[in-house]
């Protein structure tokens, strides 16, 4: 805990993936920092790229999918996208710890949770195995968990929220300080997700970490993220500080999305959905802004040339059209 | 009625599209091809290969027992006959007792399998007891003993009884597959809105299982060929025309072609037509499941 | 009008010579859902709803109790004779890949149920095929560019469409959406969402909406009714506008608490429920179910089971000793 929260940038980051069709971008040319002991959200829908982006800083996309550009710098680490083999196989889990998609199902069904502790301790090379145990019964009290019970224990004998506990806790017990958690409350209750949205921020604030969410659920990185990205067809379309994404949205996804919520009050005819649907890795127009199609403010430009992303005072949006409102 | 027209055209459309991505899918790799190309000539072998050949086949008593050459391409048996000839003839009764072995399997082992899976309960458990208690049956020993008192002359017959040996594993397996199905929402949406159990089960399930079947299908062949080669080869079954499995134990045991390097070709014979056809079932299996799968069919 | 009374589902576990524990479902739940009515199940997983969504659709039995249809009570009834019955209640269900049959096209799809239909009420063919475009066209679908296509050529909200254009095929009454969003692209489920609440509106057809989220049930209608469910029980029940705006039970009010507030446009409610987390999992059955996680429990809900009813001066229905109005949900910053 001594270590100091390490930052992440991440710099015109592009993941391919080979099709038929040629090489399409899962991400394309993405930048985006993670301050040194902040809770960034990524926010965006089915094939936005988020999940990708989210391997990406493991340097764990797998074929038919390469990192074809760009970097990933973490503090103490150096560039993910030049490790390889066993370096990089160190860095994961001692470094950057992963709390996967339905981590609720990730675990092995037949051994106990203990076991698998072990064997992640051993393939680390972690002399003090008692230490670790120890470890990680900490990390589940912390999380109100009975440690010595849940070690014991199977993945059956586990409900959703535990599993999902145990996931973070296999992700934290290395000591790593920069986390992912891929959808960390998607299949759980509302009051299971709020327990563990509560648990992430209090870890987060007391371990020193540098955290990453991806979700779908905006409400998530509402609970507790500092900032915001919002991904789109490859694209982040905008990034800043969650409550002033939240409060006044700049790019036309940013917006629809934000009104698409259904919320328990005010006028129910308020909330509309977005027309049209998200593209997926074929769809994705290969020119212009990712977006145009579902878009109300499209202009002529939007269909040949991509939009930078501009950095309006602490955000960031990557539109013409607002681009143009600001200059004006 | 142009509605009408264009329903028909279309599902007309939809069984050229059929073919056209079954096409797609054999393209994709080079050996599914190579197996495609070799089971037709297997196929044809069976069925207008004997036609070729008079009936007895001609001895050359000059040429008893011989390697290969190039008048003999497989040398000649202990009679005199060329080997490639032999192969051929006698592919029609393996090929075809085969086909019904496999046949029969896949129909008793589906319809079991599916009946016990959809109607559950007592059926299921009843029709499995059974299932089990025919698999518990060791099926060679059992041909061995039928083999003394039915001499299994015609093709059919002999596919008939290894069918009837042979349906056991297919039937749990497809009870398991049908009892997964059930489950998913398009068939508890079928049940809901009313539809026969017929249409469930005939249109629904069985296309859904339809790449595994399938597999089965080929799979029970290679199956039928061992299974009957093996008994002509132990030499328990009196032969009246020749097939793989006699031409291998007269290869082994009349001409002693584990020693006697002039008969390796007799040996060699039947032998390659058994690799031969395998490997071409082994190359086309692979196919199956992107054959029936519509995404994997079209991508 | 589909109505139940008292309906106890009981889930044995077999296969446990020792220790084998009865899983009680559904401990005696009443409820009415009128003709173009709706209605919503809320509660977390396990709690219930979905298992009396199916009964409800007729794809569950039930042991005890009674569900009738238009007046009609479905337990003397055999299953040959429930089933026309049933027909009227169609069930859309949580996961649009799974509800259509990766092997046929929307048009095989529709097609089956159309003929049964076209069978039952003496039509013709060329019937069945303008039915196809027609229920496709209500469910917002283009019938020319849908019906020679598989389901995986389709998004999520597409199929899900398709799956509830399905549902229409046989004339129902009622739909049942169990969780039908929730594994829906969020920029869509709204559409999806107002789909429901436009086909209640132009066709009559009442929907039951099974949901874990709160927010989204406001949304099939205002005139709706919320059944708040927990462990087999139906702990508060009343117009969905008044449960929401204001809840007395403590588990719809920390149900409503957990909903995850957008900083920047919202408030967080002042009273926040927060349930104490029960890691124990031989759950008691005596007294009120919700004791054990509930944080204003008091000595009677240990002993005594509180019974839904209307009592202290609250509009709607509750099982709580205890009713008490408390500010948990969100408010939007504007209002504030």
């Amino acid at each position: 805990m001594s270590k100091q929260a390490p930052g992440v940038r991440i710099d015109g980051l592009t993941v391919v993936y080979k099709t038929t069709a040629g090489e399409l971008p899962a991400v394309r040319d993405v930048s985006l920092t993670l301050e040194p002991g902040s809770i960034t959200g990524i926010v965006g829908e089915s094939g936005s790229g988020k999940s990708t982006l989210a391997l990406s800083l493991l340097n764990a996309v797998q074929p038919p999918g390469r990192i074809s550009a760009g970097s990933v710098e973490i503090d103490g680490l150096g560039d993910v996208v030049g490790l390889r083999g066993e370096q990089l196989r160190k860095a994961r889990g001692k470094h950057i710890g992963y709390v996967f998609q339905a981590a609720q199902n990730s675990l092995n069904p037949l051994k106990t949770v203990g076991k698998q502790l072990l064997d992640l301790g051993r393939s680390h090379g972690v002399e003090d195995l008692r230490g670790l145990v120890r470890e990680a019964r900490e990390l589940l009290g912390r999380m109100g968990l009975d440690g010595a019970r849940v070690l014991d224990s199977h993945q059956h004998e586990l409900s959703g929220g535990m599993r999902q506990r145990v996931g973070i806790m296999l992700a934290l017990v290395l000591n790593a300080h920069v986390v992912v958690l891929d959808e960390p409350t998607t299949a759980l209750d509302m009051i299971t997700q709020a327990n563990i949205l509560k648990i992430v921020r209090e870890v987060h604030a007391e371990r020193g970490l540098t955290t990453l969410v991806i979700t779908h659920d905006i409400g998530v990185v509402a609970e507790v993220a500092d900032r915001l990205a919002v991904m789109y067809g490859g694209r982040l379309v905008e990034q800043g500080p969650t409550r002033e994404v939240l409060g006044s949205p700049r790019h036309p996804y940013t917006k629809g999305l934000i009104r698409a919520i259904p919320r328990l009050v005010g006028d129910i005819d308020e909330a509309q959905a977005l027309p049209g649907r998200p593209p997926t890795l074929a769809t994705v127009p290969k020119q212009g802004c990712v977006f145009r199609e579902r878009c109300a403010l499209r202009m002529d430009v939007c269909d040949d040339v991509d939009p930078e992303a501009v950095l309006q005072g602490t955000r960031t949006v990557a539109c013409h059209a607002v681009t143009v409102k600001e200059h004006a | 009625m142009s509605v009408l027209l264009e329903s028909s055209s279309t599902s007309a459309a939809m069984r050229r599209n059929f073919w056209a991505g079954v096409w797609r899918v054999m393209r994709r790799k080079p050996s599914r091809l190579v197996g495609a190309v070799l089971m037709a000539g297997f196929v044809f072998m069976g069925a207008f290969g004997p036609l070729f050949y008079p009936n007895p086949l001609p001895r050359d008593v000059d040429q008893l027992t011989r390697p290969p050459s190039w008048e003999h391409w497989l040398g000649t048996d202990d009679q005199g006959r060329d080997v490639v000839a032999l192969v051929v003839t006698g592919s029609r009764y393996v090929l075809l007792a085969a086909l019904v072995t496999a046949v029969i399997t896949v129909v008793l082992g589906t319809g079991i399998g599916l009946f016990s899976g959809f109607k559950r309960g007592r059926w299921d458990t009843v029709l499995m007891r059974i299932t089990d208690m025919k698999l518990t049956i060791p099926g060679l020993p059992l041909l061995l003993v039928l083999s003394t008192v039915w001499k299994f002359s015609s093709a059919v017959q002999m596919g008939l009884v290894l069918g009837l040996l042979s349906w056991g594993g297919v039937a749990r397996a497809v009870r398991a597959q049908t009892l997964s199905l059930r489950e998913r929402g398009f068939i508890e949406a079928a049940r809901g809105l009313g539809l026969s159990t017929s249409h469930i089960v005939g249109r629904e399930l069985l296309p859904s299982m339809a790449p595994y079947i399938a597999m089965n299908m080929l799979i029970a062949i290679t199956g039928g060929v061992y299974s009957q080669v093996g008994l002509f080869f132990l030499g328990v079954l009196p032969y009246e025309s020749n097939n793989w499995g006699q031409m291998l134990n007269t290869a082994v045991f009349r001409s002693g072609a584990l020693t006697v390097p002039s008969a390796l070709g007799f040996l060699l014979g039947p032998l390659l037509a058994i690799l031969l056809l395998t490997l071409a079932i082994v190359l086309v299996v692979d196919a199956m499941d992107e054959i029936f799968n519509p995404r994997l069919r079209e991508e | 009008m589909i109505t139940g009374t008292g309906v106890v589902k009981t889930f044995k576990q077999r296969g446990k010579v020792l220790g084998a524990r009865d899983v009680q479902a559904l401990r005696g739940v009443d409820f009415a859902i009128p003709k173009g009515g709706a209605a919503s199940f809320i509660g977390e997983s396990g709690c219930g709803k979905t298992t009396l969504g199916r009964i409800i659709a007729g794809l569950e039995t039930y042991d005890e109790g009674e569900v009738a249809i238009d007046g009609v009570a479905m337990s003397g009834l055999k299953p040959k004779e429930r089933q026309p019955h049933f027909r009227k209640i169609q069930m859309i269900h949580q996961d649009p890949y799974s509800a259509l049959n990766p092997t046929r096209t929307i048009h095989q799809t529709l097609h089956a149920p159309l003929s049964l239909r076209a069978r039952q009420t003496g039509r013709s063919r060329s019937w069945i095929e303008e039915r196809a475009a027609e229920v496709l066209s209500l469910v917002g679908l283009d019938p020319g560019s849908v019906l020679a296509r598989y389901p995986h050529q389709l998004s999520g909200g597409m199929r899900q469409r398709v799956v509830i254009a399905r549902a229409l095929t046989v004339d129902p009454e009622m739909l049942v959406a169990d969780e039908a969003v929730s594994m829906i692209d969020v920029s869509l489920r709204l559409g999806i969402l107002a789909l429901l609440k436009d086909l209640r509106e132009r066709l009559g057809v009442s929907v039951l909406f099974i949901t874990h989220d709160v927010a989204t049930a406001r949304y099939i209608g205002d005139d709706g009714e919320l059944y708040v469910i927990y462990r087999g029980q139906v702990v508060e029940r009343g117009s969905v506008d008044t449960v929401i705006a204001d809840p007395v039970h403590p588990y719809t009010q920390s149900l409503l608490s957990a909903i995850p507030v957008l900083h920047g446009l919202e408030q967080p409610g002042e009273q926040p429920v927060v349930p104490l987390e029960s890691l124990d999992e031989s759950r008691s059955d005596e007294g009120c179910l919700f004791a054990r996680r509930c944080p204003f429990r008091a000595d009677r809900c240990e002993s005594e089971r509180p019974l839904l009813q209307i009592t202290g001066g609250v509009p709607q229905e509750h099982a709580c000793f205890h009713p008490e109005r408390r500010s948990v949900i969100a408010r939007p910053l504007s209002e504030v």
